[in-house]
């Protein structure tokens, strides 16, 4: 069991690293008014079929029996923090296309992990690959703040992007979209 | 967390990756697998960063990959050198991390209680 949020978020994006994606875009949105914390890691890697997809969710019993080569334990732990903690947990994935994992919990529930130290997640991202983008959306009530490893110093996004990620948006994987998205928001931060 | 600490990892990140390039004498591998992490993986490479940041080495990079299969002796750290020749450390923590900085990357001289196996000689 991991002790910080960032721990999880840097297990999993290492996932995603590992089937070759070049774009690791996570989203933590803190919600106060709503109670809610969630996190959202997506990425453009080989994605998983179902059958993989069932494996890597199996029980953390059930793990060690099916263990392979790349298959861990990341995800069952968060999925174990997550309902410890009042929240849901969700993977989607398509083949060829990327992996979408996404987790909330309640924000003031005891047992929520703190976040930790966000930094030294994203400093080790940041070391595994230099072709790897990893992007950063960090999102409370009222501010939004965004970070990309491959772009060079922008301004903070003062207001928040037209586009804010809900728990209920569809998920359904396009190629690109990730990048859509950036352009996007980066787009606010320079009207702003 | 919060926004001020964001900007300072953003320019953090930026410094990181422009010390990425061109060709190094170390390379540092951290082993950052799901039991990497949970042994404190993270912890050694940030200290193993801001120590090299400290003592201005520049002719080191650090890198990140998954698991090594060296599970039970996390977390792991492998030192390439431009020779080709790789020493891997284990068990390691902040206080071992920045001894490894100071004698392996700055005076080039091998940790050796800290090593494990024996270090591959170039052919």
């Amino acid at each position: 069991m991991f002790e910080e949020l960032s721990l999880h978020i840097l297990d999993i994006a290492m996932n995603s690293i590992a089937a070759k994606a070049r774009i690791v875009q996570i989203m933590i949105s803190e919600h106060a008014q709503r109670d809610m914390l969630s996190i959202r890691i997506q990425d453009n890697g080989r994605g998983m079929d179902a059958d993989t997809l069932e494996r890597v969710l199996a029980d953390l019993a059930t793990t060690k029996r099916s263990r392979k080569k790349d298959i861990g334990l990341g995800l069952a732990l968060l999925r174990q923090t997550a309902e410890m903690c009042g929240g849901e947990f969700d993977v989607r994935s398509t083949p060829g296309m990327g992996t979408t994992v996404t987790v909330s919990m309640k924000l003031s529930h005891v047992d929520r992990p703190p976040l930790g130290d966000l930094n030294a997640t994203i400093l080790a991202l940041c070391a595994t690959n230099p072709a790897v983008d990893v992007q950063l959306h960090y999102l409370t009530d009222t501010e939004h703040f965004h970070f990309s490893s491959k772009e060079p110093a922008k301004k903070k996004v003062a207001s928040r992007p037209e586009r804010i990620w809900s728990g209920e948006e569809k998920t359904n994987y396009e190629p690109g979209r990730t990048q859509k998205v950036k352009r996007e928001s980066t787009a606010a931060g320079c009207l702003a | 967390m919060n926004l001020e600490e964001l900007k300072k990892l953003k320019e953090k990140a930026q410094r990181q990756v422009a010390l990425r390039e061109g060709s190094k004498k170390y390379r540092v591998v951290v082993s950052m697998g799901t039991s990497g992490i949970a042994a404190g993986a993270r912890e050694v490479m940030k200290t193993m960063l801001d120590e090299i940041e400290k003592r201005g080495l520049e002719d080191v990079e650090v890198r990140v990959t998954g698991e090594v299969g060296l599970e039970d002796v996390e977390p792991v750290v492998r030192i390439e050198e431009a020779s080709g020749e790789k020493t891997t450390y284990a068990h390691l923590d902040a206080e071992k991390a920045k001894r490894i900085v100071a004698e392996h990357l700055e005076k080039g001289k091998k940790v050796d209680n800290l090593a494990v196996g024996k270090e591959k000689k170039p052919e």
